[in-house]
Order: structure tokens, then sequence, then C-alpha cells
């Protein structure tokens, strides 16, 4: 189990200086951990900032940066508990204004993705600096169905990567995840992740977001989708759960910062997938039915029923239909309809049936950015009847 | 001599011998007889156990109406001092929905404390009436507290079997497993088959047929599926196997037969 308070002291006695900037690493290989120190040094003042890393430092870093080992955490795919807690633990240790997490695989950010984020943050006007990748079309496909257009909905904000690999905090926005964290910690879930923008919108702290370009998003290396998808999707309930005070009232989502990028074709065709994604499709359909059936209402039955007869060339899920499966899902959810592992298992067949709604639309030369914008507003306009069936959910059951 | 015989021929009687019951007034004088003994017992039964009864339902009936009014006080009580919006300030989610919100769950809780206590005093008085009734109470009443044993084996074996049924099929579908509702439904009639041997063997009926038939339906249900699981995924098995064994990149992945990848070749869902 990861430790919270894995700090080991400089080496000095006296007292540490305040330092502008504690940037946190996660575990990675050496060779990427050298890329990313000479990434730092090239784009951070030196001498202003402090670098914790659960590993040990190449003998090829450069003198000038400080650093500190924080103690051995267990690498993973996203941002934990732990590593809010164990950055702020940080932070308030050396005296840090401001906090700049970098999660696994961050050496594939270029050097202006890091200078923005850190400068971001640095500036009193910004709480949360979350990063937006510039990703395929065809990855990050749990964010762009779920994460995204819910977060979006809900809390009125446009961030595209509500869960972000890396982030940038200012120091009461760290306080205020290590509260959280420690939370999370307390009951014994310190590998859980930590929804940082909800937590920042709701708490009204200052949310930008800041173009860090490509990145490769590190994958959970031993797990599967079964697995891994009611984890995230469980948690992000949860959370929106916990804060249905909040995105209850009504609210208006800021513009978009910048125009829907025109993203070249992949390489990759995922058509061939298709098929096989209907397949588990409607393997689902014909045995889920009834599960589906108590969580469902008719009117999106019937739509899955189309689906299911549709072929794999012409298959569209359609905006709205997605929409209110999620929305009846976490209603569900709340009210404990079935039981909530079952719940997001019966989940995970619908979300698949949406990816292969989405390559095939992207195979259409449709442009997924602007699909899933679409989506994201679908999810908005819904947004009155998600609110409905959650504060009266007994006027209607499926 | 003859006189003894004639005094003996004098004192049988001068007719034909008669049966028992000579004629219908006496058969109905005896059946009438035996009817009001009968009413008299089962009535003198009612008699001694009609106190017990009434006492179990006045405990109930009463301790409901102190539940309601202990549950009645309590909501407003907790409510004036906003019992909920002080709790939620520590629990710092603020989210509580109306129907689980804290002064609902101890205003219910007591309420039905008060029923469950009704509940224990009622039986108990009924219990002390109908042990001093007569001899029926050497087997009526432990075979109703096994009768309400085995309701709650019933109950909880049907929810077990219920929820064993859902995972089984939601885990086979999403492992794409052609047979999952077969497999589903193999799993609950397992547990359902198994709750009934329990169910009565501990209302003590059927004695050993039972456990000789519950051994047979669950050899042969594990058989069946044994069976069909074996023969249906003999693809799947030997891919695992071939898989293990020759251990190459181009053979497999490190994910398991079945299961979707957390990613693909061509597009990724993290």
């Amino acid at each position: 189990m990861a430790t919270t308070n894995p700090i080991a002291e400089p080496s000095s006695l006296s007292p540490p200086p305040s330092r502008a900037l504690l940037v946190a690493l996660s575990a990675m290989p050496p060779e990427q951990l050298e890329t990313l120190l000479s990434q730092i040094a090239a784009s951070l003042p030196i001498d202003n900032i402090l670098i914790a890393s659960p590993d040990p430092m190449p003998a090829s870093a450069s003198p000038a940066l400080q650093i500190v080992t924080s103690g051995s955490i267990n690498p993973s795919w996203i941002l934990t508990a732990t590593d809010f807690a164990n950055a702020y633990e940080l932070a308030l240790k050396h005296g840090c204004k401001a906090v700049v997490l970098l999660g696994s695989g961050s050496s594939s950010i270029r050097s202006s993705g890091l200078r923005d984020l850190a400068e971001t943050v640095l500036s009193s006007q910004c709480d949360l600096a979350v990063p937006c990748y510039e990703i395929p079309p065809q990855a990050g496909l749990v964010n762009s169905s779920i994460l995204y257009p819910l977060t979006r909905g809900l809390f009125a904000t446009r961030v595209r990567f509500p869960l972000p690999v890396d982030l940038g905090l200012s120091f009461r926005m760290a306080e205020r995840l290590a509260l959280a964290a420690r939370r999370l910690i307390a009951q014994n879930q310190p590998d859980a992740p930590l929804w940082a923008v909800s937590e920042a919108t709701v708490a009204g702290m200052t949310v930008e977001e800041v173009d860090v370009g490509q990145r490769e998003l590190p994958q959970p290396a031993a797990l599967d989708l079964n697995a891994i998808l009611p984890l995230v999707t469980g948690s992000l309930f949860a959370d929106i759960e916990a804060k249905a005070a909040f995105w209850q009232r009504a609210r208006v989502t800021p513009s978009a910062r910048k125009p829907i990028p025109l993203v070249s074709p992949s390489p990759a065709d995922a058509t061939a997938e298709v098929a096989s994604l209907l397949q588990k499709f409607q393997l689902a359909y014909s045995n889920l039915r009834e599960i589906w059936g108590l969580v469902l209402p008719p009117n999106s039955m019937l739509g899955l029923k189309r689906l299911a007869h549709c072929d794999a060339g012409a298959f569209r899920m359609s905006e709205q239909l997605w929409a209110r499966i999620v929305f009846d899902f976490l209603v569900a959810y709340r009210l404990r309809s079935i039981n909530r592992g079952h719940l997001l298992g019966a989940l995970i067949p619908l979300y698949l049936a949406w990816v292969a709604g989405h390559l095939n639309s992207i195979a259409s030369g449709a442009n997924a950015e602007r699909h899933i914008e679409a989506l994201a507003s679908a999810f908005e306009a819904d947004k009155a009847y998600l609110v409905a069936r959650w504060r009266w959910p007994d006027r209607f059951n499926p | 001599m003859l006189s003894i015989l004639a005094a003996a021929l004098q004192a049988q009687p001068a007719t034909t011998p008669q049966p028992l019951y000579a004629d219908n007034a006496s058969i109905l004088k005896h059946m009438s007889e035996a009817l009001h003994q009968s009413l008299f017992r089962v009535v003198s039964l009612l008699i001694a156990v009609l106190p017990g009864l009434l006492a179990f339902f006045v405990a109930l009936i009463v301790f409901t109406v102190v539940g309601m009014a202990i549950s009645a006080f309590l909501r407003r009580g907790l409510a004036l001092v906003k019992f909920d919006d002080r709790l939620s300030h520590y629990r710092e989610s603020g989210g509580w929905n109306p129907a689980n919100s804290p002064t609902q769950i101890v205003a219910r809780s007591s309420f039905w404390g008060c029923v469950l206590l009704g509940l224990i005093i009622g039986v108990s008085a009924f219990d002390a009436s109908f042990a001093s009734a007569g001899e029926l109470s050497i087997s009526l009443l432990p075979y109703l507290t096994h009768a309400v044993g085995a309701i709650f084996l019933l109950i909880a074996g049907t929810l077990v079997a219920r929820f064993l049924a859902r995972s089984v099929l939601i885990g086979a579908v999403n492992a794409q497993l052609q047979y999952a509702r077969f497999l589903s439904l193999g799993v609950k009639w397992l547990v359902l088959v198994l709750t009934a041997a329990m169910v009565l063997n501990h209302l003590e009926i059927g004695g050993v047929v039972v456990s000789l038939a519950f051994g047979i339906l669950f050899g042969g249900i594990v058989l069946t599926l044994a069976l069909a699981v074996g023969l249906g995924s003999r693809d799947l098995v030997s891919r695992s196997l071939e898989s293990r064994v020759v251990g190459t990149p181009e053979h497999g992945t490190d994910t398991q037969p079945g299961s979707h990848s957390a990613h693909s070749e061509t597009f990724r869902h993290f």
C-alpha cells in the first residue's frame, strides 16, 4: 500500500528556503526521468523550483536542480489520492506557492507545455491549470464518451480532460485536494482517482486549460476494460453524487475558448474493430435486456433494440440516446436500483456500442472532435431530465 | 338341574341378540356426545390460548403506536435542531436526499425498534399462555419457530441466487461467452436447490429423501454445467493454454481471453 507521508529530508539541517514551485513526479523509468529533468531545466527557472521524485536521480541530472526524494509510490496511470496528499505535504514542508504534478510518461510533453502549465499556476489568477492534450481521434474514448460530456454537462466547464495525468495547482487548491485525498485514504481508497476539476468548480476556484501539445497517455498495464471502466465511472458517479447540491443549480457553460481543431485522419482504420464491438453489444442485448430494463426507460430500450438490428456499416448511436443512457445509469447508481457492481458492469457493452458508432463516424470522414462536442452539447441540453429524475425518482420507474 | 336350566333360559332376553346401537336415537346421542366433547376440548384450548393471542396483538399495536409517536417526535425535534445540516457539515458532501437523510434514518430506526420490541413481548406472552394450554405446545410452537427460520432461509437463499445469477450473467457477457444465460441459470438453480434442501431439512420434512434428492439434483446440475462449459469453451481454453505455453508476443497479449483489452491496435479506451 502506498504511504501517505513518504518525504525524505533534504540534507541541510537548517530550515529549507521557500520556493515558488514544487514539481512532483510520478515513478518512471530512468531514461524517461532523465529526459524530463532536462526538459524541466530547459523550460523552468531551476533556482526557484523543487523537484520531488520517488526514483533515484540519474547521474546526468543537473546539479543545480533542487531535488528531494519522495517515498515509494505505487506507479499508476492516473493521479491518485496518495499523489495529491503527498504533493501537498511536500509543498507545505518546503513553503512552495504552487505545485505541478506530472504523471507517468510526462517526458513526452514538450518543454513549452511544461512551462505554460507552471506559468499558468504561478500567476495569481489561476488555481487549477488543467492540460489539454493533443491525442489521436481514436484515443481517450472513455474520456470522450463519459468523463468529458458528463463533467461539462453537470459542472458547466469546458475542460476537455477532467481526469488529466498532469496538473498545476495553487497552494490553496493543493490544500483542498489534499483534504479530499485524505478522506479517500481514510476510506482505504488510496489509489482512487480524484476529480480535481469538479472539486475546483464547487470551491469556486479558477480553472484554466493549458494546451500542452501531444502527450503519450499512460495506459493501464495489466487490467482489462471490464475492471477499469467500472472503477473510473464508479468514482465519477460517486463524486457527482457527493456534489449533487452544487450541480443541480442551473449554470451556463462558458463559450469555447478555441475553435474545434481539424484533426487529420488517423492512419489506422478502426472499422475492422466495429464488427467485433457490435458482436459484443448484440450478445449483451440478447442477455442483459432484463437488467438494462431495470435502469433504462422504454424509449431507450427501443433505441437499443433498433441498434441491435443495425448493420455494422450503418451503426451509429445518437448523442441523445447515449446521454440518456449515462444519465439513467447515474440515477440508478444513486438509487441503488441494482447492485452498483452489476450496474457498472452492465454499462460496458453500451459503451462499446458507442465506441463502434464513434469509429464508424470517424471512418465516414466526420470530424471526431466535432462529434464529441455534439455529444457534450447533448448532455448539457438533457441536464433537466437528470435533475428531474434525481429529485423525484419515484415519478418514473422504468 | 331342570330348574337351573329354566332359570338360565329365563335370564336371557326373549328376542334375538341386539347390536350395540339398537336405534337411530342412540346413534345420534353418541355422535352428539362425541362432538360435544371434541368441541369442548377445542373451545377450552382456544379459551386458554386466546388471552395470549390478544396479548400478542395488544403488545404489537401498543408498541407500534408508541413507535409512531417517538418517530414523529424525533423527526420534528431533529428538524428543529437542524440535525441534517449539522451532520452534512461534518460529512462535507451536503447532498442528503430526503429518502435517506439522517433524521429519517433515526426516526425509522426508532419506529422499527419499537415494533420489534412489541413483537418480542407479544410472542413472549403468547408463548407463556400457549405453554399452559395443553400438550399441543410441545410440538406446535417449536415448529412455528422452525418455520420462521425456514422463511428467513428461503428469502436469503433467493436473494443470494439472484445476486449470483446476475454477477455470472454480466461477467460472462462481458467475457463474451455465448452461453452466458445458461451459465447464469445454472448457478441460480444450484443455489435455489441448495436453499430448498436447507429449508426442508430445517423443517424436518422428508428426512433422507430430501438429502438424496438434493445430492442427485445438485450433482446433476454441476455435471451439466461442467459439460456445457467444457464443451462450449474448448476453443477458448485451448487458445488460453496455447498462449500461456508459447508466451510469444505474436501469439497472445497480456489480457485474459474473452476480456476487452484496455487498448486496441486501432483505438484506445484511455
